[in-house]
């Protein structure tokens, strides 16, 4: 079967504009995500990670190698590849239900069926009584379920994720966690989540990808066997195989943590 | 402080002041043409408003005004915005437009005083010209200014580059739109008193000018306090809520 | 030093284009050369106003000027704001007077400043103080109501007196506003200098221009407009930006 995303021998390389050195971000990384597959990506600070998943969204052009989505070549951004960025990329000039709709005014969807489904994504993400609030009006935690569903009203193939609960509380965090695993569940989507937080990675992924440190290259695949149904904060703490996934990939990230930036 | 508090201190200031101000006129060994007594540019606005002077005067140069505005507005900020979309672009315009903005309509006034003698034409170029740089300048700076984070997340929605401009772009160059204008225009208002001056057109700063070669001194401070009464009045009531509006609404900080 | 010239180097690029565009313009013969010199006559002219020393007499005129009135009028105006702005009541009352004066500042004066000083320097200067003061002294009023009474307060459970709030609380957090009133009144004060010397004297670069003007000598004209564009970009580079890096950016401080 095609894989839904396929990557194959991505190297990427950039100028720092500061300090006019070249950066080896990415040296020769090769994964494939199922479709329906909700996969993780982990590893320490500067691993690549970001640039990984720029490139699958079509924003960063790679030096070399490619991406597939359903084994077509991804040469730019695109509405196929919905992306949920780390910081409040929702427009403050709109309001919550007009940040909703914004995918679908974009294709032009009419305007009563753009109500009905803005209405649907947001029930789903909770925010029910707060589609005419603007963004300055709501918090870090509620933002971030704008983001959300607007990504999820545009109904992509794939669903792009960088650390999108990192700016938000713990509390929060636990919560939105949660809820995207309800919505992971309900849409069948496939997700693509970056993050640097190892119990979020292992809570949230059917798989985690481990990167090593610069340059970024695949570590290792850490299968977390346990159906998302199952999957609470609850469970987490107490359940062996949960535990057992979370060990290994503390470990796997650790050793990359205390170790040398590989010569690229 | 209550509004009646402050009412009431003002009007205590205000009354105070006028009565200093005729005491001096009065009492201070100067012709009546250094210092005018209160009542007599009080006499002056009479005089002027009965015989139809001061609102036609007053009126030319609003329209002058005005005019300016709308071209600003309608020129200027396309212009500005469409040469912040690209980097490269603004950057190399930006000295430029810094320059051209640093040089007033009025020293722009004797080139155009050669090319269009002295008349209304070269009033108008001048204000226009005054009020149009900050507002191109400003306009390209917010563009450059909206994070290009929203950009990117509206490109993954699959929006078009007319689309981001539509959306992003200009929304978020609002702010600094506005403070363009208001800058624009408090530069063009004292550009135009200045160049009425020089020109000899019709218009508030030509009353208090020619009003000083005929030692009407109570004329000039007639003027004087409409021109600023105008501008205070232009300035709360329309341009700062404008600014105000566009910042404060969408809790948008400036840098 | 490769690394300095470049930015250098890009910052005079578009003027390089703008001028071979002006070259062009006016070896195409589009407007008769009366009305467009071309830059060789103009930097030509500019040669011979240097080297006569007339035009160096009238950039010190106007320089001097525009400093006469910085000198004198920021100090007062950054003093009597702070001093005002300490009386919450009288702040509160006295800003729309100064928004008022800060509205009319500027050229308005000068037939009333004529009437009493007569056509020349004093004029002149008067208009500069004018315009520099109330801009300065409006802003800084605003600067330093807009201090959070938190900061001064803690500074006087720390023993701190009238001098210390002054020193170490409310000039330092009205700073932002004290740096946008200065900026903003060298602007409208160049401005207003340059009409007012059109005017009222017979020194200065706005003279210098308002008189080729009578004898339609374009290329002085132009050679005028070029210097005053000129010594703005080097005030805005050398001397406010500085300033503005010096105080504001320095302290993590953003002007609202």
């Amino acid at each position: 079967m095609t894989p839904k995303i396929a990557v194959r021998s991505l190297r990427h390389e950039y100028v720092n504009p500061f300090t006019r050195e070249r950066v080896l971000a990415l040296d020769g990384v090769d994964l494939e995500v199922a479709p329906g597959e909700f996969l993780t990506v982990v590893g320490p600070s500067g691993c690549g990670k970001t640039t990984l998943l720029g490139i699958l969204a079509g924003l960063v052009r790679p030096t070399r190698g490619e991406v597939l989505l359903d084994g077509r070549a991804v040469t730019g951004p695109g509405p196929d590849r919905g992306v949920v960025f780390q910081e409040f990329a929702i427009l403050p000039w709109r309001t919550v239900e007009r940040n909703i709709a914004h995918g679908l005014e974009i294709r032009g969807v009419p305007r009563a069926q753009r109500a009905a489904t803005v209405r649907r994504f947001v029930e789903l993400v909770g925010l029910a009584g707060f589609e005419r609030k603007y963004p300055h009006e709501l918090s870090g935690g509620m933002k971030q379920r704008v983001a959300v569903a607007r990504t999820l009203a545009a109904d992509p193939e794939v669903m792009l994720m960088d650390e999108p609960f990192a700016a938000v509380d713990a509390q929060t965090r636990i919560t939105l966690q949660e809820e995207l695993n309800a919505i992971a569940r309900a849409t069948r989507k496939t997700i693509l989540f970056v993050t640097h937080n190892v119990e979020e990675a292992v809570f949230l992924g059917d798989r985690c990808c481990v990167l090593a440190r610069r340059p970024g290259r695949v570590k290792a695949m850490v299968p977390v066997p346990i159906p998302r149904e199952r999957r609470t904060w609850t469970l987490f703490t107490s359940d062996p195989t949960f535990d057992a996934a979370r060990q290994r990939v503390l470990t796997l990230v650790r050793e990359e943590v205390g170790g040398q930036d590989r010569a690229g | 402080m209550t509004l009646r508090e402050r009412l009431a201190a003002w009007g205590l200031l205000l009354g105070g002041a006028l009565a200093a101000w005729t005491l001096a006129a009065a009492a201070l060994p100067v012709p009546a043409y250094v210092l005018p007594s209160p009542a007599a540019v009080l006499q002056a606005l009479g005089d002027l408003v009965t015989k139809g002077i001061l609102p036609f005067y007053v009126l030319a140069s609003l329209r002058r005004l005005v005019t300016a505005a709308l071209v600003a507005a309608a020129v200027g900020v396309p212009l500005g915005l469409l040469l912040g979309m690209s980097r490269r672009v603004a950057e190399f315009v930006h000295p430029v437009l810094n320059f051209f903005q640093s040089v007033s309509g009025i020293a722009w006034l004797p080139l155009m005083l050669v090319w269009f003698g002295f008349g209304e034409r070269t009033i108008l170029v001048a204000i226009n010209y005054t009020v149009l740089f900050p507002v191109v300048f400003n306009a390209l700076l917010g563009v450059r200014s909206v994070p290009p984070l929203y950009a990117s997340a509206l490109r993954t929605l699959g929006a078009s580059r007319w689309r981001i401009a539509r959306d992003v772009l200009i929304p978020g160059a609002l702010p600094n739109i506005a403070t363009g204008l208001r800058l624009g225009l408090a530069y063009g208002w004292r550009a135009l008193i200045a160049a009425e001056m020089l020109v000899g057109a019709h218009g508030l700063g030509f009353m208090i000018f020619s009003a000083q070669s005929f030692h009407l001194t109570a004329r000039i401070v007639l003027g004087m306090s409409v021109i600023g009464a105008l501008w205070v009045l232009l300035d709360y009531f329309v341009l700062r809520p404008l600014e105000e509006a566009t910042i404060a609404r969408w809790g948008l900080v400036q840098r | 030093m490769r690394a300095r010239l470049a930015p250098a180097a890009r910052g005079a690029l578009p003027f390089a284009a703008l001028v071979a565009a002006w070259a062009a313009v006016s070896r195409a013969g589009v407007l008769p050369a009366i009305f467009l010199p071309s830059p060789g006559e103009v930097a030509a002219t500019a040669a011979a106003l240097l080297r006569d020393g007339s035009l160096w007499v009238d950039i010190g005129a106007s320089l001097g000027r525009m400093l006469v009135g910085i000198a004198a009028s920021v100090p007062c105006a950054v003093g009597l704001g702070v001093v005002v702005g300490l009386h919450r009541r009288l702040a509160a009352v006295l800003e729309p007077v100064a928004g008022f004066f800060n509205a009319l500042s500027g050229i308005a004066w000068l037939p009333l400043a004529v009437t009493w000083f007569g056509l020349g320097w004093a004029s002149v200067t008067f208009i500069m103080f004018n315009t520099i003061f109330f801009l300065v002294f409006f802003n800084t009023l605003a600067g330093v109501r807009a201090v959070p009474r938190l900061f001064e307060q803690a500074v006087r459970t720390l023993g701190g007196g009238r001098r210390h709030v002054i020193l170490q609380v409310l000039i330092p957090g009205a700073m932002p506003n004290i740096v946008t009133g200065i900026r903003l009144s060298i602007g409208f004060g160049w401005r207003a200098l340059i009409a007012a010397e059109m005017i009222a004297t017979s020194t200065g670069l706005g003279f210098l221009i308002f008189n080729a003007q009578n004898f339609h000598q374009t290329d002085t004209i132009l050679v005028g407009i070029i210097t005053i564009g000129a010594l703005w970009l080097l005030t805005d580079r050398f001397l406010l930006q500085p300033l503005e890096r010096w105080t504001v950016e320095r302290w993590g401080l953003v002007a609202p």
